[in-house]
């Protein structure tokens, strides 16, 4: 089955206070190396980390992570 | 280069400066048939010494110069690319197993099944400890 996940990591990080990607690491639990990964769309997260994210930022999970079936 | 990617990278190393020049050696000058053979058995144990004792060393100085991550437990990714790679690994060792264990008490004995066996367990390793690194480098799981 086809499609991307695209996310707003990026964009979330640099509107709560320019985050690092150590920071968010740390909040969630997983390495700097993984945010990084997750931000280049090269790895997606599990649904626990997803939601971990979403709720550093304090924004619905949609908010973060985006699908496209068409992708 | 995260933590990871290092003690893969010193695994690998590690077990190809020390194994090449054993089965580079056992090849050109293949044990002999009697039994025990101690001068092999020596030689075997050695190689593997040497691999255990560059780890150990290895270990103890990444841990030095990357404190802060080596106390950090493994991560969701990090626990995906490993069970990718060892599943790469585990076909690599499956086939080892086959040919040596299925095959060559057929038509092989001694040293030579010994020394396919332990040459497919490197190998694996190395696959494993490969497909680690380049899932590290191109930022995958």
């Amino acid at each position: 089955m086809s499609g991307v996940i695209s996310n707003n990591l990026r964009t979330l990080r640099f509107m709560n206070g320019e985050m690092s990607q150590a920071e968010l690491g740390l909040r969630i639990g997983v390495t700097r190396q993984t945010i990084a990964a997750i931000e280049a769309g090269k790895y997606s997260p599990s649904l626990k980390a997803a939601f971990r994210m979403a709720d550093v930022f304090g924004v619905p999970l949609a908010e973060v992570f985006q699908w496209d079936a068409k992708g | 280069m995260p933590y990871r990617e290092k003690i893969a990278w010193l695994s690998l190393l590690a077990m190809l400066a020390v194994f090449i020049p054993y089965f580079t050696w056992t090849s050109l000058n293949p044990p002999g048939p009697e039994i025990p053979n101690l001068k092999h058995m020596a030689l075997y144990a050695v190689t593997s010494l040497s691999w255990a004792a560059i780890l150990g060393i290895g270990h103890l100085l990444l841990r030095r110069s990357s404190q802060d991550e080596a106390k950090l437990p493994m991560d969701e990714r990090d626990i995906a690319i490993s069970h990718k790679a060892r599943g790469y690994a585990y076909g690599v060792l499956i086939t080892g197993m086959i040919v040596v264990g299925g095959f060559m008490p057929f038509t092989n004995g001694g040293w030579e099944i010994a020394n396919t066996a332990f040459f497919m367990i490197v190998l694996a390793e190395c696959v494993y400890c490969a497909n680690v690194i380049r899932a590290y480098r191109r930022h995958v799981a």
